[in-house]
């Protein structure tokens, strides 16, 4: 069930075109997130859908209503704000509870809602302390049970996790799609962290300049990129250029440096003509092939120009006859795997299937 | 006079135990070095006129001479006399409605510099407001007389306008004349501190409140005053502290019925060459103030709970 549609969403600030024809729909249920980088945009729309900035052109219903005119305090969504804005003056009941004041309850239901809200949020027991006595990952419970405890048909979030350091965030990352999954509310993320994003939705749609790039589930848009700047965007890509020959079910392909090679036309997201093209590779598609390895791929000569490890991975930039900058790939650090040194001659395998097609 | 304790505190912590002992260690040398020259003012400037105050007001005249024998006996009669405590109760209420009329006036001004200026422009509004400064106190008290006066600015205009038939008289040589001046004289005082209380609250706050289902009237009752009581204490003792203790006012546009405790004291010292009794109203109106502030930094301290 579509809860969520816009359609036609223009907005400006003064000459700025913030917003450019949002089309979008989200269901019911589901774990949407806007994903860009910083003045994308992503922000002002989801500030035009809690209600706090009005839409210049195009239209915002929520759950089949219409919702031009509709104050922010009127619509069916809660919002947690990148700063929570945890009010400083109430405890950390009150601040939970803050929104049930016109909630027809008894105080007793009220008092009930906030703890079970509280133990929903792992936070049982912490109400009758001052909201700043609290930590960063303390604040963004609260924030978040303060919003849920409305039972709101949309959940809001803004940037909520970018203020923690890494090891709580990927708890809270984890703890949010549990949640989520619990309360069955439809959460719409913002995030420019598109590792995040990966993680946590159903589906993301990728932001630029105000409008949408590509709106898809995480691994069609991680495999299948549909432009240079959102295969750029999200996770790492090696571009090469590229000339197509011929077009059909199979396209005909010449990559610089790898040489000619047909693909199948689902690796070209966009439509492509004969011309030149832009081809993108990601790291993990290719492989090094150490001393004695063979492979049924097809190979290609290369040198190790710079090494980075990480642990678990070690990234390689390696330097292929016919292309100017360094290719970059990444192996699994298996047991009895050695890490090359810088100007290692090497061989590296790639096949067809890793090659994008992006268009020009 | 609280610069003056906190001078006191940091001197205080200053000393450890190893000082007293006579062995002063490089660092506590140097912040003795430090702080003694705003500390030395400080003792010469207030701590000792008022040592001296207090101790005057347990003397007492002998026609010519003082007579130094420790007494209550001025404190006895402050209390006894109908008169004194009149003008002490007076100038509390005097001063409360200076405060109130003041606060209630500079709190939609600060808010509205607050929330509705554009930030650039912020700081030229605020410069604005100091305007009245630029003008001596004393003129500024004399100007209104002339615009409250019997044949004034206000009331020439409102029987030009045909809206009165003879001229008002309860604007001058009264405590209302009184509460118009002071009022009009301390609202910088009072829009300041507001105003940065309100600028310091998290915009976010009211988003916030407003997403949490409260219209704009109940978020600024739930949420900006709360934030912004701070301020708003701030800014009554700002401007009940000294209201209480002036004298040139309600002197120059009081008139008999607005003559509050200071211009008593004035008398006493200047007129009636009785140190003694003026000390002993002094230390009351001290007394008085201190109370009245205490309530309020309690209050403050009800008002925004957590770590301070």
């Amino acid at each position: 069930m579509t809860l969520i549609q816009l359609s036609g969403v223009n907005k400006h600030f003064g000459d700025y075109h913030a917003l450019r024809d949002i089309d979008l729909e989200i269901q019911q249920g589901e774990f949407f997130s806007l994903l860009g980088p910083s003045g994308c945009g992503k922000t002002t729309l989801l500030r035009t859908i809690a209600g706090f900035e009005d839409v210049g052109s195009g239209s915002i219903r929520i759950d089949g209503r219409d919702m031009k005119g509709v104050g922010p305090n009127l619509r069916p969504t809660n919002m947690v704000f990148q700063s929570y804005a945890i009010f400083p003056h109430l405890s950390v009941a009150e601040n939970v509870g803050f929104g049930l004041r016109r909630a027809d309850m008894t105080r007793d239901e009220k008092t009930r809602a906030v703890g079970e809200a509280l133990e929903m949020v792992g936070l049982g027991g912490y109400g009758g302390r001052a909201a700043n006595a609290l930590s960063g990952g303390q604040r963004q419970r609260v924030a978040l049970a303060r919003a849920l405890i409305l039972k709101p048909k949309v959940l809001l979030l803004d940037e909520p996790l970018s203020a923690l350091d890494k090891k709580i965030r990927e708890q809270m990352q984890v703890e949010l799609i549990k949640l989520q999954r619990e309360v069955g509310i439809t959460f719409i993320l913002v995030t420019h962290d598109q590792e995040e994003a990966l993680v946590m939705s159903d589906r993301i749609a990728v932001m630029f300049d105000g409008g949408i790039g590509q709106m898809d589930d995480p691994e069609t848009l991680y495999r299948r990129p549909r432009s240079k700047r959102v295969a750029q965007f999200i996770g790492m890509m090696n571009f090469l250029d590229g000339e197509v020959a011929a077009t059909g079910t199979e396209i005909e392909v010449t990559v610089q440096g790898l040489g000619r090679c047909s693909v199948a036309a689902e690796q070209a997201p966009g439509a492509v003509a004969p011309g030149p093209v832009s081809i993108g590779i990601r790291p993990e598609t290719l492989s090094l092939l150490f001393e004695g390895e063979t492979t049924t791929r097809k190979e290609v000569a290369a040198v190790v120009d710079e090494v980075v490890y990480y642990g678990d991975m070690t990234y390689y930039d390696v330097r292929v006859d016919g292309i100017e900058k360094p290719l970059t790939l990444s192996m699994k650090n298996l047991i009895g795997r050695p890490v090359l040194d810088v100007g290692t001659q090497t061989r590296v395998a790639w096949d067809e299937r890793s090659l994008v097609l992006l268009g020009h | 006079m609280p610069g003056f304790f906190v001078l006191l505190r940091i001197v205080l912590q200053g000393i450890k135990p190893d000082m007293l002992r006579g062995r002063l260690t490089e660092s506590g040398k140097r912040g003795l070095v430090l702080i003694s020259p705003p500390f030395a003012y400080a003792l010469l400037l207030l701590a000792v006129p008022l040592a001296t105050i207090l101790l005057f007001s347990f003397w007492t005249q002998d026609y010519l001479t003082i007579d130094t024998t420790f007494t209550f006996s001025n404190y006895t009669e402050a209390f006894g006399d109908p008169l004194y405590m009149a003008l002490l109760r007076r100038s509390l209420l005097i001063a409360g409605a200076v405060t109130v009329v003041t606060v209630l006036l500079a709190f939609p001004i600060a808010y509205f510099v607050s929330f509705h200026v554009q930030p650039s422009r912020k700081s030229l509004w605020l410069f604005l407001i100091t305007i009245p400064f630029w003008t001596s106190y004393l003129i500024r008290v004399f100007l209104w007389k002339v615009i409250l006066g019997y044949n004034g600015v206000l009331n020439s205009s409102l029987i030009g306008v045909g809206l009165i038939d003879e001229p008002l008289s309860f604007i001058l040589y009264n405590a209302n004349a009184v509460v118009i001046t002071l009022a009009h004289a301390f609202a910088p005082f009072a829009i300041l501190p507001i105003f940065v209380a309100l600028e310091k609250i998290d915009r976010s706050l009211l988003e916030a409140s407003l997403d949490l289902g409260e219209t704009r009237v109940t978020t600024f009752l739930r949420v900006t005053l709360p934030l912004a009581m701070p301020g708003v204490v701030a800014a009554v003792l700002i401007v009940f502290i000294p209201t209480i203790g002036d004298y040139v006012t309600p002197r120059l546009v009081g008139g008999p019925d607005g003559l509050m405790i200071a211009n008593m004291i004035q008398t006493q010292f200047l007129k009636l060459n009785n140190a003694p009794m003026g000390a002993t109203l002094a230390i009351l109106a001290m007394l008085s103030v201190t109370a009245v502030s205490l309530v309020f930094i309690w209050l403050n301290r009800r008002w925004l709970r957590g770590p301070k």
